[in-house]
């Protein structure tokens, strides 16, 4: 009897082991060797224009020093920072307030939340797009409607003043049912009890929501903010549809900073250091806030 | 694991209006549905005027009036390009890719689940970093790859790199799902002389089932929508919708009909699957930071 | 139980949904044999681009007569022109078999050619099975021809045009209204569009936002150049005060003599809107100015042309040609190069002017025909020889900036200085001593040793 139980477990662990080991090996060959050979890349001055830069590892540091001293790319940097800045906060603002809205409980607001997601799952050219069409002076509704009653708004996305603010506003269209999904999620988890007790007590609204909501929805919304801001670093096809990184650089985030040199000129390797830099850049920036958001709470205990 | 919360005393103030505030108080109910409603046409109207914009006729297409008569020329006329060979691309690798991600994701969602593997934590770590690193880390080397492999502008090349982040969505997504499955009915298929992925396959799929269509129409809509890889890795056989529309954007004026129909027809089957979905959908785009 | 039977379905099914997931790249290969018949190329396709310009936007309706003659299959796109060269670009650097045929953009010659990404065009020419005698290669201009070739005189593109800026009026009558010839001058320039601006509703200046092509006539104009002396001293030298002083030019008749913004105008936009009288002066592409005596053209009886005006130190009206060439890995060349002969042949050019009034061909039999030269005058104004006169300045050789390898790069950031001054985030001096330090950072980068 012991044998065959032992023979059993052995064929279980086996099984299992079989069942990971594909998923593993192909996800280890699509992610690890292409991390390494970004990494080796970002170490050469790859450009397909001189084929000899290749394996050229006389100064592995070369692209990075360049990249210290690059204006532009410092400047990506904080265009980045600002876009993230802005469309995070956006983002949980709205989707707050959705969330609250929608949290009313009738039957209309129910259907409406499936309405809500529309402009998550679009996909993001077709959103590029029709932000594209909004922002046309000429054609769009509500540069027309404007017009019409007398305030006539001048194109946002080629004044550098306002393209990055163009795309923020897009942004925050295209990615705030998320936040408004996370935190309903996490609303009608919310127990009765308190809610019942403050009323009871006489609070108001703007009370009930600071007092009593708003501790159980604080975790998600911290987690929301970390998703949200790691997406943003990522963002793409509004710039490339709306502004391609202009007018100027004025909305050149990093991402297509390292989008240009490597796939205009075919600058390999510089194009590798930047993205090297982003991924090392994401990891630090999600372990930072890990730690602030974990301090916290020990704090608050 | 929530905290402990004391709902801090509220002392209650009386409204200066007593009278707006009982109107207020007794419609809230329905004034709310009004605002949602309002809210939502508000939200909806960027995409509605894209929609509508399709059926325009073409002299017609930046004017006001709500009242035209439609036409389907814009959508005949996309027909004779190159478009529908594009959707059919796109057909072709969303689907593909998500059964990939599903045959190879869902045996190790399972052997994650039931294993026992110490490492279980470190794996669910590299799976939530593939998901946070950006696009173009892995565009540029699958690019220069493709170059000597000679995928480059193939389906089969976008199809593997669909697996960086539909295999680990797959994962991700299964593993509560199988948790959740009793393993007293697993154990009984096994003593009852089942090997272990007899006994996934009689009983643990079909009490997963939910959560695998989920998961496979999340990995869809993910695949379909992708627009950089497709950019960068795609030429001219290979293209999928997004970057098929592209080709549309230089073009100014006279070319929005036919713009707006791509892209009312390339978001058609995303919206269509993710209504039918939307409960699954934040926990396949959280992918992991929400403890469940 | 059955396990022998359960395990052999499942392996049944694992080995059909393997061979499925494997259909798709079979499938896709897109060529097909050459199979035997009356057609040399029946079956082939040829996938082709090239850029947004009038001529290869009129083939694209011919070529169901190429596929009638030879039997290749065309799959054609026309993208704009950023758009363009960023994919071509992009594809000739992987030395792949996307495009069967591409434009040779005129900016990116020396860099494709010198990369080794295009296919030597000389045996295809020479050999008389190929290409028939009456085809006439030496037709082609020899101006045009020049930047198409490497630095042994081996060719790499069959030019199928020579873009000349020039200067056309949509609304000449108003200028005479005002006591105005066509501006010779910047200064000429300046003076009429305060007068003309805005007088019956129509914007006096417009011009493209390709800045790297239309502002480097002001700028030499002006006394500056992109490079110290192409194609031997690459420095750069966007910071001399000649190039910010054109800058603030430009931008001053773009800012206050343009329409609606203005600064987002593409060529197309800018075509449109002088065929329909919405802005007067344009500094433009001579095909796209012949395009304002065609049908549509609400400007035909009050049109007007001459050279582009001449700045402080002399004029220098742009000139740029493309042209078709063959990815070094096509994998049909024989059926590219009938495409070539095709669309460059002496008959359809010379129906493609008689029917749709294309200008800047490259064909010197056609450039001196009458029927070509009738069909180039527009309301009693030559544009062909406005066209002639200016490829003959440029022989002078300031275009040789054009063709160096590294000027993409020196192009974007010309394109971003001008960008950034136009819209007013910078001065034009600060804004270009940015654009020069950038563009050594990139020509670094690109391997240029200064």
């Amino acid at each position: 009897m012991p044998a065959k139980r032992l023979g059993w477990i052995a064929h279980r662990q086996r099984s299992f082991l079989a069942g990971m080991a594909p998923a593993l090996v192909v996800l280890a060959l699509i992610t690890i060797a292409p991390a390494i050979y970004l990494v080796l890349t970002s170490l050469t001055p790859l450009n397909l224009t001189l084929p000899g830069s290749a394996w050229d590892f006389s100064s592995p540091a070369g692209n990075y020093i360049d990249l210290f001293e690059d204006p532009r790319f410092s400047r990506s940097v904080w265009v980045q920072v600002k876009l993230s800045v802005a469309t995070v906060i956006l983002q949980l603002l709205v989707g707050l307030g959705v969330a609250l809205l929608l949290n009313g409980g009738t039957r209309i607001r129910e259907l409406a939340r499936s309405g809500f997601l529309i402009p998550m799952v679009l996909p993001p050219i077709v959103v590029g797009i029709l932000w594209r069409v909004m922002y046309a002076v000429d054609i769009s509704p509500f540069h027309r409607f404007m017009a019409f009653i007398g305030l006539p708004v001048p194109s946002l996305i080629t004044d550098p003043n306002w393209a990055l603010f163009a795309i923020v506003i897009a942004e925050t269209w295209e990615w705030f049912p998320f936040t408004m999904l996370m935190v309903l999620a996490a609303l009608q988890m919310i127990p009765a009890s308190p809610l019942e007790a403050a009323r009871i007590d006489g609070a108001n609204n703007l009370q009930i929501f600071r007092y009593v909501m708003f501790p159980y929805i604080q975790q998600t919304l911290v987690v929301a903010a970390i998703f949200r801001l790691i997406d943003s670093i990522k963002a793409f096809p509004l710039i490339f549809v709306l502004t391609d990184g202009g007018p100027g650089d004025v909305t050149e985030v990093t991402n297509y900073y390292a989008y240009r040199q490597a796939f205009t000129f075919s600058l390999w390797g510089y194009g590798s250091a930047i993205a090297t830099l982003m991924v090392v850049g994401i990891f630090v920036l999600s372990w930072v806030i890990d730690r602030l958001t974990g301090a916290a709470y020990a704090e608050a205990d | 694991m929530q905290k402990q919360i004391d709902p801090q005393p509220v002392v209650a103030r009386p409204s200066s209006n007593p009278v707006s505030r009982y109107w207020f108080q007794r419609n809230r109910r329905w004034l709310g549905d009004v605002g949602t409603i309002a809210l939502l046409l508000l939200v909806l109207f960027p995409f509605a005027w894209l929609v509508q914009m399709s059926f325009r006729p073409n002299r017609d297409i930046l004017g006001y009036e709500l009242l035209f008569t439609p036409t389907l020329a814009h959508y005949k006329a996309l027909w004779t390009g190159a478009f529908p060979a594009s959707f059919v691309n796109s057909m072709i690798t969303s689907i593909c890719s998500t059964v990939l991600a599903l045959l190879l994701g869902v045996p190790a969602a399972y052997a994650l689940s039931r294993g026992g593997f110490k490492s279980s934590r470190r794996i669910a770590l590299w799976i939530l970093a593939t998901r946070m690193a950006p696009p173009i880390a892995f565009t540029i080397p699958f690019f220069l790859a493709y170059r000597y492999l000679g995928l480059s502008d193939t389906l089969l090349g976008l199809i593997i790199v669909y697996l960086t982040f539909n295999l680990a969505l797959v994962i991700w997504m299964m593993q509560p799902f199988f948790d959740g499955v009793p393993r007293e009915l697993e154990e009984a298929a096994w003593i009852d002389g089942c090997s272990v992925w007899e006994a996934f396959r009689r009983v643990t799929l079909p009490l997963s089932a939910p959560g695998l269509a989920a998961t496979a129409v999340i990995c869809f809509i993910l695949s379909w929508n992708d627009f950089f890889y497709a950019l960068v890795l795609t030429r001219t056989n290979a293209s999928t919708a997004p970057v098929a529309i592209v080709n549309f954007i230089q073009y100014t004026g006279w070319e929005w009909g036919r713009i707006a129909a791509a892209g009312t027809l390339v978001m058609l089957p995303v919206v269509v699957f993710s209504v039918l979905v939307r409960n699954y959908l934040v926990r396949g785009l959280a992918a992991g930071g929400v403890k469940e | 139980m059955a396990p022998t039977r359960a395990r052999v379905t499942r392996r049944q099914m694992l080995r059909a949904g393997a061979g499925a997931l494997f259909i798709p790249f079979t499938l896709k290969s897109g060529r097909a044999p050459a199979q035997g018949g009356k057609k040399p190329f029946e079956g082939v396709t040829l996938n082709i681009s090239c850029w947004s310009a009038t001529y290869p936007k009129l083939i694209a309706d011919y070529l169901p007569e190429f596929t009638e003659t030879t039997g290749i299959k065309v799959n054609y796109d026309t993208p704009g022109f950023p758009v363009y060269n960023q994919r071509a670009d992009l594809e000739l650097s992987t030395k792949g078999s996307g495009f069967d045929v591409l434009n040779v953009t005129f900016i990116y010659t020396s860099r494709w050619i010198g990369a080794g990404w295009l296919t030597p065009l000389d045996s295809y020419i020479k050999d008389p099975n190929k290409t028939p005698a009456d085809w006439d290669y030496a037709d082609f201009l020899a101006g045009s021809v020049q930047p198409m070739k490497d630095k042994v005189g081996a060719v790499y593109g069959i030019p199928w045009i020579s873009d000349v800026l020039m200067a056309a009026s949509s609304r000449f009558d108003i200028f005479k209204a005002n006591g105005l010839g066509m501006p010779d001058t910047f200064d000429e320039l300046d003076k009429a569009m305060q007068l003309v601006n805005k007088k019956e509703g129509v914007a006096g200046f417009s011009i493209e936002n390709h800045w790297g092509w239309v502002f480097i006539p002001f700028l030499q104009g002006f006394g500056g150049n992109v490079f110290r002396n192409p194609p031997d001293d690459l420095m750069p030298a966007l910071d001399s005060p000649e190039v910010a002083e054109a800058a603030e030019f430009f931008a001053k008749l773009i800012n206050s003599y343009g329409p609606e913004a203005a600064s987002g105008y593409t060529y197309d936009q800018v075509t449109e809107a002088l065929r329909a009288g919405r802005v007067n002066y344009s500094p433009h592409n001579h095909a796209f100015c012949a395009l304002m005596g065609e049908d549509g053209s609400k400007v035909i009886k009050t049109s007007n042309f001459a050279m582009l005006p001449k700045g402080p130190k002399g004029r220098f009206p742009g000139v740029a040609s493309h042209g078709w060439g063959i990815p070094v890995g096509a994998k049909n060349k024989d059926a590219s190069w009938e495409f070539i002969k095709w669309s460059m042949s002496k008959d359809l050019v010379s129906r493609l002017t008689q029917r749709h009034g294309l200008g800047s061909v490259t064909r010197k039999s056609l450039i001196h025909s009458e029927a070509y030269k009738q069909r180039m005058v527009i309301n009693g104004v030559d544009t062909g020889k406005i066209f002639l006169d200016s490829i003959a300045m440029s022989e002078q050789g300031y275009m040789k900036y054009r063709t160096v390898h590294v000027y993409p790069q020196a192009n974007a950031q010309i394109n971003q200085a001008v960008s950034r001054v136009v819209s007013g985030q910078m001065k034009a001096k600060e804004s270009f001593a940015l654009a020069q330090a950038n563009a050594i950072a990139d020509l670094k980068r690109a391997g240029v040793r200064f």
